[in-house]
């Protein structure tokens, strides 16, 4: 009452029916321009559309069959007759060893690959950044992107046949040294650093496309002014390059927080065996096993719940800290 | 002595040779604008100076001393960029500091440096911000500490107001020139904007496709341009140009455009029926006869008022032809114009093959 103008207050019922008559000119203004812009701009919105269905249908659309991790599912009676169970499945997740340890092992390994991993493509950037030779520059680069096109079949069969104590190139290097050979994929302890490392040797070069796209938009003005004021390369490397394409480097890290909880489990897979499991089971491992191997659907979408769950919390938080530590953030 | 000296400059992009053998000297304390449309090569030149482009050929001394392979750094030259190439990560006082950390400058000495520097240019209430909260003037301001804080024995600009609009520019201009003033640098200063270099330069060197047109003072070049080229790029609007063939009568050297006849300056070589180009001055075209003056018919067709004057444009036959004219306060009696009077010392006639300027008049 008070926020309105004298002239249009009158009897409280009067002013009533203007404050609501002016609530709803706006929301009537809106549905107006909303309609114009659609009716001027329906090209960007048709250009949009495969995106949207795409979404829709395959991350959206699956999200109704996660009331499954809520109910005792049989494939018989189908998502809706199944009975709700509540929080069973989770009481039961968070009770089972196995639940726990890939729960660990997907948090140490997601960790490690972020500390050992995600350093490297920067690296690799930089690197190629300071190759003068153009065709020098273009062989290396292309060496590096090379393995992100194989396929993980063929990189776990590469890994396998590298790490073999029979033929593998690994062990007849350490076999020059006078070191008997080793069976590392058998060995637990050696899993994390191979798993680790041949998923540097096979992303890391074609990751670094996304920062040299970011040292390629750093304004070259910069570079030359420095080289006036007399920086040297590796000085315009770490007060230029480096704090220019921060702001990348800060979102890709969100992302790749965001996706901890994602390990890339086709090659887990592929290496791991059950001599592995202590240090190789990671929940969507896990997952698999449950959901496709022993038919537990409804167990198997409980982990998978849980696992976005910690996912959204991980990047909501690191989107929040960056935005107020950096001013640079997602959304 | 001379503080830059560019001798027999030529630069070479592989087969392309787009400055073709440059001699200029600039004087030590001296502020000389390069100027030239957009491809002309006073940027190349400019960044040959600085050596962020390698010298094809030829010699650059710096005070005496040849820089041709001495790395930029070691030219104690700073530049000044149309962009400004501020760090944006970094705020006014670390952009401004950023040369000296790189020299390893004491912080104390830097500290004094950016107070100093901050106050010359107004910016000491910035200095914490960053590039992205400050306007268009302010970081040009930034840029330009950047250069004074080193104390440099040269100040290149390329281009440093082309971003601002037209009132800041015309600001930023002065607060530059007063700035030399001050700290008496030598300054190469890049524009494509002749009023820039008109403002702001002891000498403008005029370039042209990759070659010095002229160099002089910027009344120099206003009154006596040794080329068409010159005499359409300096003065705003430019001069008026008429093609035309040199008579001579008991009168004088003249030359007939749009069937009036027009007096020459009596510097005109007598040359009957050689082709010329001649040349008039929007400002020097009057409305009144007056002494050894040439009555000539127009047909106006627009008149811009500007305030104290107005543009009037107007045709000799089918050429175009622009007058400057003094309003009165009013327009009016500028309207129903039909014929103007141009003085013959206010000619300039050139050769209408070679474009060279067949009238030299005195040094300005």
């Amino acid at each position: 009452m008070t926020d309105l103008p004298a002239s249009s207050a009158g009897s409280a019922n009067s002013a009533g029916e203007q404050a609501d008559g002016a609530s709803a000119r706006p929301m009537q203004e809106r549905l107006v321009w909303l309609a114009d812009h659609f009716k001027r701009e329906w090209q960007i919105y048709v250009m949009l559309a495969p995106m949207i269905i795409w979404f829709l249908l395959f991350l959206y659309k699956p999200m109704y069959g996660l009331q499954i991790a809520f109910k005792d599912y049989s494939i018989f009676r189908g998502i809706v007759e199944s009975p709700w169970v509540g929080l069973e499945h989770f009481e039961t997740l968070f009770n089972n060893s196995q639940f726990l340890r890939a729960v660990k092992n997907t948090v140490i390994i997601s960790a490690l690959s972020l500390i050992f991993g995600f350093p490297v493509p920067i690296f690799l950037a930089l690197m190629f950044n300071e190759i003068l030779h153009a065709l020098y520059r273009r062989t290396c680069q292309t060496i590096v992107y090379l393995p992100h096109f194989i396929s993980t079949v063929i990189i776990a069969g590469i890994v396998i046949t590298a790490f073999s104590p029979s033929a593998g190139i690994v062990n007849t290097i350490i076999g020059w040294i006078g070191i008997e050979p080793v069976y590392f994929l058998i060995k637990p302890e050696w899993f994390r650093p191979i798993f680790i490392g041949s998923g540097i040797w096979q992303e890391a070069g074609f990751s670094s496309i996304i920062f040299l796209a970011a040292i390629a938009g750093v304004n070259p003005s910069l570079y030359e002014s420095a080289v006036v004021d007399g920086a040297s390369r590796w000085q315009m490397m770490w007060k230029i390059t480096i704090p220019s394409i921060m702001p990348t480097i800060i979102i890709m890290l969100i992302i790749r927080i965001g996706n901890l909880m994602e390990v890339g489990f086709e090659l887990i897979i592929l290496l791991y065996q059950p001599a592995t499991y202590q240090t190789a089971d990671v929940i969507n491992t896990f997952i698999y096993r449950q959901g496709l191997q022993s038919g537990q659907y409804d167990l198997a979408a409980a982990a998978g719940l849980f696992n976005a769950v910690v996912a959204f919390v991980l990047v909501m938080a690191a989107n929040s800290v960056s935005k107020r530590v950096s001013r640079t953030s997602l959304w | 002595m001379s503080a830059v000296v560019l001798k027999d400059m030529y630069k070479r992009f592989g087969a392309v040779q787009v400055v073709h053998g440059i001699n200029l000297e600039v004087a030590a304390h001296e502020f000389v604008v390069l100027v030239g449309p957009s491809g002309c090569g006073k940027s190349t030149t400019l960044r040959m100076i600085a050596g962020l482009e390698e010298i094809s050929e030829g010699i650059l001394t710096i005070d005496g001393q040849t820089m041709n392979r001495i790395a930029p750094k070691d030219r104690d030259c700073a530049m000044v960029f149309q962009n400004y190439a501020l760090y944006p990560h970094l705020n006014v006082a670390e952009n401004i500091a950023f040369g000296l950390r790189i020299r390893r400058v004491k912080k104390d000495v830097i500290a004094r440096s950016i107070t100093e520097v901050a106050a010359i240019l107004g910016l000491t209430e910035y200095l914490e911000r960053r590039p992205a909260d400050l306007s268009g003037g302010q970081r040009q301001r930034v840029a330009m500490g950047r250069a004074i804080v080193r104390h440099p024995k040269v100040f290149l600009f390329d281009e440093p107001l082309s971003n601002l609009d037209a009132k800041l520019r015309a600001q930023m201009r002065a607060e530059i020139r007063r700035l030399h003033n001050r700290l008496g640098v030598t300054s190469i200063y890049v524009t494509h904007d002749q009023i820039e270099a008109m403002t702001l330069a002891d000498r403008i060197v005029v370039m042209n496709d990759g070659r010095i047109e002229q160099i002089g003072t910027p009344m120099d070049l206003f009154m006596n341009p040794v080329s068409t080229f010159v005499a359409g790029f300096i003065g705003s609007p430019p001069m008026n140009q008429f093609r035309g063939t040199l008579a001579n009568d008991a009168e004088g050297a003249s030359v007939t455009i749009g069937g009036g006849r027009i007096s020459l300056p009596d510097t005109v070589p007598r040359d009957p029926g050689r082709d010329v180009i001649i040349g008039i001055r929007p400002e020097y075209v009057s409305l009144a006869a007056g002494e050894d003056t040439s009555p000539v018919s127009i047909k106006l067709d627009l008149v811009e008022p500007l305030g104290s004057e107005a543009l009037l444009h107007a045709a000799i036959g089918e050429d175009p032809f622009i007058i400057k004219a003094e309003t009165l306060g009013g327009v009016c009696h500028l309207s129903g114009l039909t014929e103007v009077h141009v003085p013959a010392e206010m000619v300039k006639v050139f050769d209408a093959e070679t474009g060279r300027v067949l009238n030299q008049g005195p040094k300005r």
